[in-house]
């Protein structure tokens, strides 16, 4: 029992940063589909605020890779008429909380156009969304919206956890005909790992990852908190306590199947994500966990998440309202002595 | 480039054909209009109907200027956008009574938000001004796949208060974007005239700070609203950018049938139309043609009631579909 590669054996790899693999992704898809295309502010020239978008321009040209205005409602709206008129737009917010100055534009636009017109209409628009703390950004640049997502029909919800996962899910989410909102997180741009190399390296949506095997617990975790999750149960293992650690890397499709075969296997869970712990994601994923493994249970479902205050500015006292890894080991350490 | 905004009070000049089409369509919709005006009076109706009366020049004569391929994000008054577009009234009144028969499939009832991509019908936001940055995002795919269409976005004075109005005519403008933005200014906001939305007198005023041109016509006169949107049609086509055209007419009805407007005594509570457009039109056609043109309108939209009153209402399983590719 112990942590599971983040990428299925004999596939070719090269190291690569987070940031560096959704390049990777980028290029690749602009490459094999002339309809794809981006914009957001300083994605061009800049090569984006995080430097996520360098390059692209110098390959695509400006009429592909567009700094646009300040202009959130433009971003998404925008996309998303263009969307509706053939072509595939990729746009970039700068930080995911932006996303609520362009809340029409994503949750009644991008979700619900199709539905609302009886399925004639088609929205393949990626949004990137760099979510999370990074340090210092402060409370309207560092949380984790997406329980928001999850709570509007009509939206595909991806939170890669690995470098891997950011090309991956990027290239299925460029290649979605849904609107598609792509959690990247921002602190983890420079993390890297093994990245398969190949153009055609696919994840897909509502698969979750197990990223260790155990016996003792399952814990669900998503976005910075797999690391933390997985550095826990490293900790753990030294005292035989072998934690199973899942990420379920989309939310919308949810892999509850994975999550409840495991928490059969294990009789407890704890859900741990950054975001605020109140209704957030863990509560919708704790809920469906005991309606379909109830009688698997040995103790109560536990969820770790942000406090529920903002995100305040200072980068040490930020650290001190999200999840740490210390918190994790001891919240599995209680719950499998329940 | 002139960015002033321009008054043209020109009535324009129209071939006898043009005059006779447009006639023909202003005559459509209007047939529409009275018979929905009847119909919600006698049987009521499952959501809000925002009677067009009196609009019907500035739907005629905006959307004639434009081509098939065009793109349209049209506004809620009325159902004449689409109608002069190509679609067919039973689609549209099939939308409207939430039949299998209208262009969403039975989704519809209420406030109108039919379709038809071949058509370039595209919607209407239900969030007033969600068509600003629709239409701006539709004219970039235009421009980066090399298309000849221009992208026609119809707003309210109301909606032009929304701030993406700000946010995508700016990035039309910066991008040169083929886009025409088609101001109807029927005078009223809901209950607010349209003197308590606006420290200028006209909309088109504001076109001034997106280095577009602005001009103000006169939309009783469906001959002036075509002249006047063909030439910022042929401007977004020759690659020159968005412009703005504001067609000043008169909301005739309530905000919503039924509507008592309380809120307003400028006009009596009637069908009366002042400055009707089919009168000013009747100077430009023969009497006999434009007689038999709205006897064809009458029975076209007779025609169009019962047939969308026969078409079945949707199975229940359609509440989930749809909400995925
Ligand atoms: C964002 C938003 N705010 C308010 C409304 C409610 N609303 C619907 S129509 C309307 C009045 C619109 O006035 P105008 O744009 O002038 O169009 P008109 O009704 O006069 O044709 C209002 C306030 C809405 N649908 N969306
Ligand atoms: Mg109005």
């Amino acid at each position: 029992m112990s942590a599971i590669a983040e990428v299925p054996e004999g596939v070719e790899t090269e190291q690569l940063g987070y940031g560096r693999a959704i390049n990777a992704a980028l290029a690749e898809e602009m490459r094999r589909d002339e309809r794809v295309w981006m914009m957001g502010q300083d994605v061009a020239k800049m090569g984006g605020v995080f430097g996520v978008t360098r390059g692209l321009l110098d390959e695509f040209g400006p009429s592909r890779v567009r700094d646009t205005t300040i202009n959130e409602t433009f971003i998404v709206g925008g996309a998303a008429g263009a969307a509706l008129t053939g072509t595939i737009p990729v746009v970039e917010l700068q930080f995911a909380d932006f996303g609520l100055v362009a809340g029409d534009e994503i949750f009644h636009k991008l979700a619900k156009w199709r539905y609302m017109h009886g399925g004639k209409l088609s929205l393949p628009v990626v949004v990137r969304l760099p979510t999370g703390v990074v340090g210092g950004a402060g409370a309207e640049h560092s949380q984790s919206l997406e329980a928001i997502a999850m709570h509007v029909p009509g939206l595909k919800v991806a939170l890669p956890a690995t470098p891997a996962d950011a090309k991956g899910l990027l290239k299925t989410a460029i290649r979605d005909p849904n609107p598609v909102l792509f959690f990247e997180h921002k602190g983890m741009y420079r993390t890297k790992g093994p990245v398969p190399s190949g153009d055609d390296y696919l994840v897909p949506f509502g698969e979750a990852a197990t990223r260790r095997r155990g016996d003792a617990l399952t814990v669900v975790a998503t976005g910075l908190m797999v690391p933390r999750a997985l550095a826990a149960a490293e900790r753990l293992a030294a005292d035989g306590i072998e934690l199973e650690v899942i990420d379920p890397r989309t939310l919308v499709p949810l892999d509850m199947e994975t999550i409840v075969a495991s928490v059969e296997r294990t009789g407890r869970a704890l859900v741990v994500h950054e975001a605020v712990r109140t209704a957030g994601a863990g509560a919708e994923i704790a809920a469906r966990i005991q309606e379909a493994a109830f009688f698997s249970l040995d103790a109560p479902i536990w969820r770790l998440g942000a406090l529920d205050t903002p995100i305040p500015q200072d980068p040490d006292l930020e650290q001190l309202v999200i999840p740490s890894g210390e918190q994790i080991e001891a919240a599995a350490r209680e719950l499998v002595a329940l | 480039m002139s960015t002033r905004t321009e008054k043209t009070g020109e009535t324009g000049t129209a071939s006898a054909e043009l005059a006779l089409d447009l006639y023909r369509q202003v005559t459509r919709i209007r047939a529409l209009e009275l018979l929905l005006h009847r119909y919600v009076k006698e049987h009521g109706f499952g959501g809000f109907w925002h009677p067009g009366l009196g609009q019907e020049a500035v739907q005629a004569g905006a959307v004639s200027a434009l081509r098939r391929e065009d793109y349209l994000f049209y506004a809620h008054r009325g159902l004449g956008y689409a109608l002069v577009k190509g679609m067919a009234p039973e689609v549209l009144l099939g939308d409207l009574f939430g039949r299998t028969g209208g262009s969403v499939g039975g989704k519809g009832g209420g406030t109108v938000h039919f379709v038809d991509p071949e058509l370039g019908v595209l919607g209407q936001g239900g969030t007033l001004g969600s068509n600003f940055v629709l239409g701006a995002g539709a004219a970039t795919s235009v421009q980066l796949l090399g298309e000849d269409r221009v992208v026609a976005v119809f707003f309210g004075d109301g909606a032009a208060s929304r701030g993406t109005f700000h946010e995508a005519a700016l990035q039309a403008s910066v991008w040169k974007l083929p886009v025409v933005w088609i101001c109807e200014n029927n005078g009223w906001h809901l209950s607010a005239p349209f003197s308590a939305q606006s420290p200028t007198e006209d909309v088109a005023d504001r076109a001034a700070g997106y280095g577009m041109p602005g001009v103000v016509v006169d939309g009783q006169d469906s001959v002036a609203v075509r002249a006047a949107t063909l030439a910022a049609v042929e401007r977004a086509r020759a690659g020159e950018g968005p412009s703005l055209v504001e067609a000043k007419t008169l909301r005739i009805r309530g905000h919503y049938e039924g509507d008592p407007q309380r809120y307003r005594d400028d006009i009596a509570d009637g069908l009366e139309v002042p400055r009707d457009p089919l009168r000013i039109l009747r100077e430009r056609v023969p009497a006999a043609a434009a007689d038999d043109l709205d006897a064809a309108a009458e029975s076209e939209a007779e025609a169009a009631l019962e047939a969308a009153l026969e078409m079945p209402k949707a199975d229940p399983g359609i509440v989930t579909e749809g909400v995925w590719t």
